[in-house]
């Protein structure tokens, strides 16, 4: 929300300089993104060089067809000759004029005294964008008469503005108004808070004004008012300047008093033009299936029946709390007006807006929930307006509602306080603290403002109103506990080991997207957020496979990347599985992944053992998947939950340096189609334990084995640990591996 | 053969041998496979004999040594040398940034007596929203700002669910730290990502202050950053009462001011505060008997500001031009 300085302190007079009240604001109420200036320059008396002028004559200058010669009284006793380039102006006119010596907004050098076609100028009257008060630059601007001449143009026009840009918390829509503002401002300077702005105007009738409000619940409150007689123009300078500064277009004088209004005071106000309403009625009520509204941004929307709307006799002229409708806006030849104060339902409004996908200043007001009381107050200071600045007649009034909320009554604890802050403050800071904000309190029961309804409810949340103004000052300590003794859990100790092998064997870890494409067996989301991630990964392998691919085609070496994050397996019920996995992609090929995949298993004291034979060049383990994916990419992926579940605690001792072991070499010729890994095992089971160690150290093809063959050679190691082997107890061990062999493999010994 | 004589031969050849070629050859004279000693040494069969000849090796091989030290510190070089070559290659991997920085804060929090919690990254909307007091109209709950799977699920927009599972699982005491993705429907550019990562922190116990908090966030930040300073800034989150912002002296100008802290010397942590009554009665803790603090704060934009990167996306593209750099 963007904050006019001059208005503010319309309502609350702080001596604060504008930086100070913003810095402090940052602590107690609220966030201030930067503060803008505007306007014209405040230094150097130069704000003294800007005057109401009254234009005592005008006419064409002698040389020049376009500009205006003009006699102006700046309240001097002798009026000064002034070239002026508009003509929408005459002798009479109230104008706005800068002496020279003036430095005007954006302007590097000050104005000079000019000489234009060989006529003095001794000074500039100006237009709105000139002084940046507005965005007319069609002519000079044009004050109201009745102003002396030479009167500080300052007191007449908010000539210069500091503008507080504030972000809101959801929990403070009191902050969406300048006066909520204003009690903020009033409760942390301490300066004293005017009356909200607005006195009724005289009632000139007292026709019926036909509302029916049909639900209560989503619109608890409705005030309508209805005018005669508006003369539909440009606002007062004043208004137009402080909307623009407040960042608000300015549009005509009826549409700029209910902006106006809802800046002020929160409580956002719609304008119809009455005449075209059927029946003059204002219907509350749910839309009908299929009813559409071409809304004030000229976009024809479709309704459903969980939006509401407010409707005439026939058809509906808003979507209430979001916009108006088009055929119903006030327009130029406009004379009546049906004027809306009212109060819709957070949730409702919040629906259709996200429905709608159509925010505006008022949806997101009405979206953190509007005190009912507002829009009272709102109508009231809006028909003042009307009355005083579109000429308008008040002739009637209605204020249709349902039962009004009760403000709530809290228990004030001011022990709370440093109970929960670790500060304390003296309780009559705490009530005039509270009481600035607008609670009464008695004794120790807190009434709570209507405008702080929902968020104020229990003790603790007037600890917090009472400590965020003093939120700086909250000394720094740590919890008193006994010593504690906490460690990661096993699992947590365990992926940490897994991260630190695979880095250690050369990979890089990876972070890729836990969403993929939709597919069978993937839960999705409602709505995507691409095509490319709408559903939860089953596997790791399509950010890897990527991220691989990604740097091949950048020309980089060595590829070898892992990651280590969950998977999400549909269970049927209300939550997936989410699993731990680990995957490891290399551009060495199957038997590097697997390589790295071993160091993994042994770094964890777990065998990797490879159960089958997959498609392909892949195989299962006991706890996943090695494989070669296309583009030569050695791939390994394992379930991490399931292997670290047979990860021993303890790895024992075996004595392998006591006795030596003896150490051959063995071949085999076998079919192509025998496994190594069938081999080692069943010469495993006939050695027995003395079989210390067993591995593949080469595989021969080629015309010595013949056609189908291969030789395995393998490195046998027997060793015991009781004893030193000898050469005959080697020898026994052997016969039986290749007996073993022989018999299961038709092996034959090669050496 | 004569031992003494052999070795004093020896000795005089290798004193006088002035390089390290010169140094080999006599190696392999004296003491090779070949040589005259170790062919003796082969056919020793009494054991004095052995003894002298082995004396004699010593010798020799002690008279290599020193004129291999002497040579060396002459500097003159015993084989061709150049230590400005590479050296073997041994491939280095490396964890990501941000798993370098998650661990770093889970050890100060381990050291803290916080235990490390593992939450979920799916969640209930009671989980994600509802016991943690997020009221029905926050504009979090959004579609447009969160991964729905239907209406009870989805993927959890901020790592608090944790709080709640921790809490519905054991009783008061309790510290915790809890790490890990985190999702939001933010655009894919410089400064978001979709999936991001975030640390929360909880506290309960009788007694826990605001003051704790901020003891606890200084403490934290300066174990990671060096000495910092917190301060903190009143805000609104629906599970904390009363709810701060909290900032910390610039982590990257410590306070003196630059372009990320807009030269105010502070820099946006992230969010928390005392814990809401609604979060303790969601979960069966009494409020009257129990206090707590939580907070919550993303990592990635640290290790994104730290190391000077100029993209969110570098930490989700694997470029191993990057990661091999950290």
């Amino acid at each position: 929300m963007k904050v006019p300085v001059s208005w503010l302190r319309e309502y609350v007079d702080f001596d604060w300089p504008v930086e100070q009240l913003a810095a402090k604001l940052v602590f107690t109420s609220c966030e201030v993104d930067r503060i803008v200036r505007r306007g014209v320059v405040d230094t150097d008396g130069n704000l003294a060089n800007f005057l109401v002028g009254h234009v005592v004559e005008a006419g064409k200058h002698p040389n020049a067809d376009r500009l205006q010669l003009c006699l102006v009284d700046v309240g001097e006793g002798e009026p000064r000759q002034i070239v002026c380039g508009a003509w929408n102006f005459g002798a009479g006119a109230t104008v706005a004029v800068a002496l020279p010596g003036a430095l005007l907004p954006g302007a590097e050098q000050p104005l000079g005294e000019a000489k234009l076609r060989g006529e003095t100028s001794r000074g500039m009257i100006l237009s709105e964008r000139e002084l940046e008060l507005g965005d007319d630059h069609t002519g000079i601007m044009v004050l109201e008469n009745g102003i002396e001449p030479g009167t500080p143009l300052v007191d007449v026009l908010p000539l210069t503005e500091s503008v507080l840009e504030i972000e809101t918390g959801f929990n403070r829509p009191d902050l969406t108004a300048i006066y909520g503002i204003a009690r903020e401002v009033s409760a942390l300077t301490g300066a004293a808070l005017a009356p909200p702005p607005g006195r009724e105007p005289e009632r000139a009738a007292d026709e019926p004004v036909d509302v029916r409000v049909e639900d209560l619940g989503a619109c608890p409150r409705y005030l309508g008012r209805i005018f005669h007689g508006a003369r539909i123009g440009p606002s007062p300078a004043w208004m137009r300047a402080r909307l623009l500064a407040a960042g608000m277009r300015s549009i005509s004088n009826v549409v700029d008093i209910t902006n106006y209004v809802m800046l002020a005071l929160g409580s956002p106000l719609h304008a119809f033009d009455r005449s075209l309403l059927a029946e003059g009625r204002i219907v509350v009520r749910r839309a009908q299936p299929g009813e559409k509204i071409r809304t004030l941004d000229g976009h024809e929307r479709e309704l459903a029946p969980t939006d509401l709307v407010i409707a005439d006799a026939k058809r509906p002229v808003a979507i209430a709390g979001i916009m108006g409708g088009e055929d119903s806006e006030v327009r130029d030849e406009t004379t009546d007006l049906l004027l809306e104060a009212a109060n819709f339902d957070a949730l409702t409004v919040l629906r259709t807006s996200r429905r709608l996908r159509l925010r505006t200043d008022a949806s997101t007001r009405w979206e953190k929930g509007v005190d009912p009381y507002a829009a009272e107050q709102a109508a009231i200071y809006a028909s003042e307006l009307l009355v005083a600045h579109a000429g308008a007649s008040w002739t009637g009034h209605t204020d249709v509602h349902g039962d009004l909320p009760v403000p709530p009554v809290v228990r004030h604890r001011p022990e709370l306080v440093e109970r929960l802050s670790g500060m304390s403050i003296p309780v009559e800071e705490q009530v005039e603290r509270l009481q600035r904000l607008g609670f009464e309190v008695d004794g120790d029961q807190v009434t709570v403002p209507n405008w702080r309804a929902n968020d104020v409810t229990r003790p603790v949340d007037l600890v917090e109103e009472v400590v965020r103004f003093r939120i700086e000052e909250v000394p720094s300590t740590l919890p008193e506990r006994a010593a504690p003794s906490v460690q990661l859990t096993r699992e947590q100790r365990l992926r940490r080991r897994v991260e630190d092998v695979l880095v250690g064997a050369g990979f890089a870890e990876a972070y890729t997207w836990t969403l993929v494409p939709g597919e069978e067996g993937r839960l999705a989301l409602e709505e995507p957020y691409t095509t490319e991630l709408a559903a939860l990964r089953t596997d790791l392998r399509l950010g890897l496979l990527e991220s691989a691919e990604r740097n091949r085609n950048a020309a980089v070496e060595r590829i070898a990347l892992f990651e280590l994050a969950r998977v999400f397996r549909p269970t049927g019920e209300e939550l997936p599985e989410e699993r731990w996995h680990v995957a490891g992609i290399t551009d060495g090929g199957f038997f590097r992944a697997k390589g790295a995949a071993e160091a993994l298993h042994d770094a964890l004291a777990v065998p990797l053992v490879v159960l089958e034979r997959g498609p392909g060049r892949s195989a299962h383990t006991a706890y996943g998947e090695l494989s070669e994916l296309p583009g030569g990419w050695g791939y390994f992926e394992l379930d991490l939950d399931a292997l670290l579940a047979d990860v021993p605690d303890v790895v024992a001792y075996q004595d392998v340096i006591t006795y030596p072991a003896v150490k051959q070499d063995l071949a085999f010729v076998v079919d192509e189609a025998v496994a190594a890994g069938d081999l080692i095992a069943a010469a495993r089971e006939a050695a027995g334990p003395e079989l210390r160690d067993l591995r593949v150290f080469d595989v021969y093809r080629g015309e010595q084995v013949g056609e189908g063959k291969k030789s395995i050679a393998l490195a046998a190691a027997f060793q015991s640990p009781e004893r030193t082997l000898s050469d005959e107890d080697a020898a026994k061990l052997r016969e039986r591996i290749v007996a073993e062999l022989v018999e299961r493999f038709g092996a034959e010994l090669r050496a | 053969m004569d031992a003494t004589a052999l070795e004093n031969e020896a000795r005089t050849a290798i004193a006088a041998a002035g390089d390290g070629a010169a140094l080999e050859e006599l190696r392999v004279h004296y003491l090779g496979r070949k040589s005259e000693l170790k062919l003796a040494l082969r056919g020793v069969r009494d054991r004095e004999t052995g003894m002298a000849l082995n004396a004699a090796r010593s010798a020799i091989e002690e008279a290599f040594f020193t004129r291999e030290e002497e040579l060396a510190a002459a500097d003159v070089d015993l084989e061709p040398f150049d230590p400005t070559l590479p050296g073997e290659p041994v491939p280095r991997g490396s964890l990501h940034l941000i798993t370098q920085l998650r661990r770093r804060i889970e050890d100060v929090f381990l050291g803290m007596g916080y235990l490390v919690y593992d939450g979920r990254e799916v969640e209930t909307v009671w989980h994600n929203f509802d016991a943690l007091n997020q009221p029905e109209a926050h504009p979090s709950r959004d579609p447009r700002d969160t991964f729905y799977f239907d209406a009870n699920t989805l993927l959890r927009t901020h790592t608090s669910p944790s709080q709640i599972r921790a809490m519905q699982a054991q009783q008061p005491p309790i510290y915790l730290v809890s790490l890990g993705r985190t999702y939001r429907r933010d655009p894919l550019d410089a400064t978001h990502t979709p999936v991001f990562h975030q640390v929360e922190g909880l506290a309960v116990d009788r007694g826990i202050t605001l003051a704790d908090l901020r003891g606890t966030i200084e403490l934290f930040t300066s174990a990671i950053f060096g000495r910092r300073e917190v301060r903190m800034r009143t805000s609104f989150f629906p599970f904390t009462e009363p709810s701060v912002e909290f900032d910390i002296t610039c982590y990257l100008c410590d306070g003196q001011g630059c372009p990320v802290c807009k030269h105010s010397g502070w820099i946006e942590m992230g969010g928390a505060g005392v814990v809401d009554p609604n979060v303790f009665e969601a979960v069966g803790y009494d409020p009257e008997e129990w206090q707590g603090f939580a907070f919550g704060l993303g990592i990635d934009r640290i290790a994104f500001l730290r190391h000077g990167l100029p993209d969110l996306r570098l930490f989700w593209e694997n470029d191993l031009r990057m990661t091999r750099q950290f």
